[in-house]
């Protein structure tokens, strides 16, 4: 697993003024504007809370954000959390971060405050200036936020220009005194285009390359330049280097350069080598002598020679030598160093726990011999006799790259590729093959058995057609779905019909005729067609018609035969007709019928069990206590 | 994949593209008419902003010409009066300018001992009652309206204990009491957030002075102690009044000015 802490994700962190202005735009945008004093005091001050509310929740949305999205020391690697103490110094920024977030609760603090002022707001005016007030705070606490915000816009460009460095990987570190070609070596090895110029501190900070060993993925870091004094007095740049030496468990290179091109001599650099030795306990070193173009160490004076071989003498530091001028011991130096840290790990892992978790999975099984025959693996005798291959075999087979060799090789000879299609006739092969024909791309129309498809999907369709799939039968449709057909085809009508007049009636400029005087300008003739429509006898009509015609004070003359129509007798009629409910609303006798059964079935079930149904008298609370309890002084018992 | 200053690397390693100084130069000349169309483009409250904007940038701008200039201008002598014999006439013009200086200060000390007398606000504007109470109904069937609440910021003492709700007739909320003031010293030009003792005075009316309802122009006592003030006699003075100036109702805080 890779442990690569991205810091690029962070998002920009905008200055004060800015954030004012997004917090509160996005306020404008995303709430109500419009309020108006007349409205219920209610609503006011709810309109007037939720643009409190909503503001201070943008604040803390985004301050929220602001202290999710940066690290905190405490949680990450303890290589970055050191960097990052060393680049931006760790108190300033855990004060920065403790600001935003002390921010955050003075926010919310002020929008609970006013949210309850608003409460008790009794006019728009008031709860418009409380809104306002609340605001100003919020956007006054924001405002004395200004440097924390510009510290961590700095830090957030900073942190996500920083080499992406995994802590965990197999690394190197390359470290020594300025100048002595640190970067040099760094750019042989890997891709990473670090700047090499001949004066110290070209490399001001961490520098992160790639490259391929073994079959693994390696990184080197180039650090800046260490000096020879005490820690306390390192300043950044040089305390970018030791953090990496102190925290990555990796293969270090000093650098030493002999010929003292750099500027310091011997004596200094192994001195400084000396003094950060604690920071390379437990961990593979080499020291690496470089510019051997310049000087080697034969060449040096008996005296620097013995200082030299002096640092190798306990046998944990191995010496190499490398000029990257005339490219010698380079790839030598960095395979050793690999090696080097290969072998740590390798036995680190198996010092450590885990190696027996996949130890215990492994079993190698060796079958046991049963005889003593040998056998041995099978090698077609084919195979076995075929010659190897030679190039210097005068009677080798010929390749197509010795054909191009002897025509002139690679840019003028071009591979005949067509040699060796397989073709009907040999004359084909260098046809040359139009892409287009006619207009249309040859290659939609190619298939090699086109002719065979065609002529089998003819006689599909033939026989199809002799055993009549195609001619589809009649189909014959009973009297009863006719019916319907033409019933559901006249509803649709109708609806259209209901629904353009209704469409007409709507966008009317003009006066529109009342829905009762319609109904009595309408004929008693309108009024049987409608119902003759709707399938129900036109003798109801004129009853009805004629009670809707009728004046009031006519029971004098009223037709007594008319009362006789509709089965009750004349002393009967002196009270109220009382029509059935029960069949009201049902178009038919048939229906009737059936709502009856159904009836009947609903009810047979707690008939059956002599259950309460919804017919019979209940009483929900027998004695209410509101009613029962408490001594009776006045009043009556229903009501205290 | 790039890493640490490689902008700056880039250019260093590769230069700035041909033309960058002068589109650099174009962008700069074009950006005094960009900033014209858009002032005059804008309206409305971003026009108000933008406007208050540029008037302070001006005035800035001014102000460090005016520093520039002031470099090469002449000084006046401030020695006006030149040296060796003087005219009889214009001897006593010293005497005289000293006169006027001293009338001046006496009339300076009259008007501060008249502020001693007076307050910074003289006049209040005079509160309804049903703008200071909110009615509540009570009773059962809500048919009773004894009760009222007061809708203004309040001080309540330290010991305050409600009376039973069933009889307290004057309801003082929880949200709209305080117990601090922000005091500005007229004189320090300070201000101090400052603990509220009583409300000494509220010009409405003597019901709302016992309630200690804090309206604009009330008269209250804060304590200064932190302030360490001392009396002539040197003691340290505790208790001290002070005006409220804004509408503690509207705002959410309470504002005050020092009595001195
Ligand atoms: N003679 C010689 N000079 C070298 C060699 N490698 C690097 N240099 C020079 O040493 C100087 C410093 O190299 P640099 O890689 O920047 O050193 P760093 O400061 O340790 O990173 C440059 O001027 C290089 O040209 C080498 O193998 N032989
Ligand atoms: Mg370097």
């Amino acid at each position: 697993m890779s442990s690569i802490y991205n810091f690029k994700r962070i998002q920009p962190v905008p200055g004060a003024t800015d954030f004012l202005d997004i917090v509160l735009s996005r306020t404008q945008r995303k709430t109500p504007t419009v309020v108006h004093p007349g409205y219920n005091i209610g609503r006011i001050r709810q309109f007037y809370m939720r643009k409190v509310k909503y503001t201070q929740e943008t604040f803390d949305e985004k301050l929220s954000q602001i202290l999710n999205d940066f690290p905190q020391l405490d949680n990450v690697h303890p290589f970055y959390a050191d960097l990052m103490n060393v680049l931006y110094d760790k108190d300033h920024y855990k004060l920065a971060l403790g600001q935003i977030n002390t921010a955050k609760h003075l926010i919310d603090s002020v929008a609970k405050d006013y949210t309850r002022l608003l409460k008790f707001g009794d006019s728009l005016y008031r709860c418009k200036q409380l809104k306002r007030a609340g605001m100003g705070r919020m956007a006054t606490i924001m405002r004395r936020q200004k440097d924390s915000l510009g510290y961590l816009e700095q830090v957030r460009q900073h942190l996500s220009r920083l080499p992406s460095i995994d802590p965990n990987t197999r690394t190197l570190i390359v470290c020594g005194y300025p100048n002595v070609g640190k970067s040099s070596f760094m750019n042989k090895v890997t891709r990473a285009d670090v700047d090499v110029q001949p004066y110290a501190f070209t490399t001001k900070s961490l520098f992160v390359g790639h490259m391929d060993y073994n079959y693994l993925r390696w990184q080197v870091i180039d650090t800046p330049g260490i000096l020879d004094h005490p820690l306390e007095e390192r300043n950044t740049i040089e305390m970018q280097s030791i953090t990496a030496l102190a925290h990555l468990r990796a293969c270090i290179m000093f650098f030493i350069d002999l010929s003292e091109q750099c500027g310091y001599s011997i004596k200094e650099q192994v001195s400084l080598f000396n003094s950060i030795k604690p920071l390379f306990t437990n961990k593979p070193t080499l020291l690496v002598i470089t510019k051997t173009d310049a000087c080697k160490l034969e060449d040096i004076s008996p005296e620097d020679r013995k200082l030299v071989e002096d640092v190798c003498k306990d046998g944990s530091v191995e010496l190499s030598q490398l000029s990257t001028y005339l490219d010698e011991g380079v790839i030598e130096t960095r395979n050793l160093a690999c090696e080097k840290l290969l072998q740590q790990r390798v036995a680190m892992k198996l010092k450590g726990q885990k190696v027996h978790d996949v130890l215990n999975r492994v079993h190698l099984s060796v079958p046991a011999p049963r005889d003593s025959q040998d056998r041995k693996p099978f090698i077609p005798e084919q195979i076995a006799k075929r010659r190897k291959y030679n190039p210097d075999d005068p009677d080798r087979p010929r390749l197509e790259r010795d054909i191009e060799m002897e025509n002139g090789g690679a840019g003028v000879y071009n591979v005949d590729l067509k040699k060796k299609y397989l073709l009907k006739s040999d004359e084909w092969k260098y046809d040359v093959i139009p892409e287009i024909m006619n207009g249309k791309n040859v290659a939609d129309f190619v298939d090699p058995d086109i002719e065979e498809k065609l002529a089998e999907l003819e006689l599909e369709e033939e026989r199809l057609e002799a055993e009549g799939v195609y001619d589809s039968p009649e189909e014959e449709l009973d009297e009863e779905e006719e019916k319907i057909k033409s019933m559901a085809r006249e509803i649709r009508r109708q609806k259209q019909i209901i629904a353009q007049e209704s469409r007409l009636k709507k966008g009317l400029n003009r006066p529109v005729i009342v829905g009762s005087v319609k109904a009595s300008r309408q004929t008693k003739d309108d009024f049987a067609s409608h119902l003759e429509k709707l399938g129900v006898s036109s003798d109801v009509a004129d009853t009805r018609a004629k009670s809707i015609t009728r004046k009031r004070t006519h029971s004098s003359t009223r037709d007594p035969a008319e009362g006789m129509a509709r089965g009750t007798s004349v002393a009967a009629r002196a009270v109220s007709v009382v029509r059935d409910r029960s069949t009201m609303g049902l178009s038919s006798d048939k229906q009737a019928k059936l709502a009856a059964k159904k009836k009947s079935m609903s009810q047979r079930k707690g008939n059956l069990m002599a259950r309460a149904g919804e017919a019979d008298r209940s009483i929900g609370t027998k004695m209410p206590k509101h009613l029962f309890s408490g001594k009776r002084k006045m009043g009556s018992t229903d009501r205290r | 994949m790039p890493q640490n200053e490689y902008i700056e690397e880039s250019i260093k390693r590769h230069g700035r593209r041909m033309d960058h100084d002068e589109r650099k130069r174009k962008r700069e000349a074009r950006e005094v008419h960009k900033q014209a169309a858009f002032a005059q483009k804008v309206h409305g409250l971003k026009a108000k902003m933008y406007n208050k904007k540029r008037r302070n940038e001006k005035i800035q701008m001014k102000k460090t010409i005016k520093m520039h200039d002031e470099k090469d201008a002449k000084q006046k002598t401030t020695d006006a009066v030149p040296d060796g014999a003087v005219p009889a006439y214009l001897l006593d013009r010293e005497g005289e300018q000293k006169a006027k200086v001293l009338s001046n200060m006496i009339k300076q000390k009259r008007k501060e001992k008249a502020g001693k007398w007076s307050v910074p606000l003289p006049k209040v504007r005079g509160i309804a009652e049903d703008e200071m109470f909110k009615v509540v109904k009570t009773g059962k069937a809500k048919t009773k309206s004894w009760k009222r609440l007061v809708t203004k910021a309040t001080f309540v003492g330290e010991g305050f204990t409600r009376k039973p709700p069933k009889y307290e007739r004057f309801i003082r909320p929880m949200a709209l009491r305080y117990k601090k003031a922000n005091v500005t010293h007229p004189e320090l030009k300070a201000t101090f957030q400052l603990p509220i003792i009583s409300v000494k005075k509220n010009p409405q009316s003597p019901a709302y002075t016992q309630l200690g309802v804090l309206t604009k122009g009330t008269i209250i006592e804060v304590n200064v102690s932190e302030l360490g003030l001392v009396t002539t006699s040197g003691k340290v003075v505790w208790g001290k009044y002070a005006q409220i100036t804004n509408n503690p109702e509207n705002d959410g805080c309470i504002n005050a000015v020092l009595l001195v």
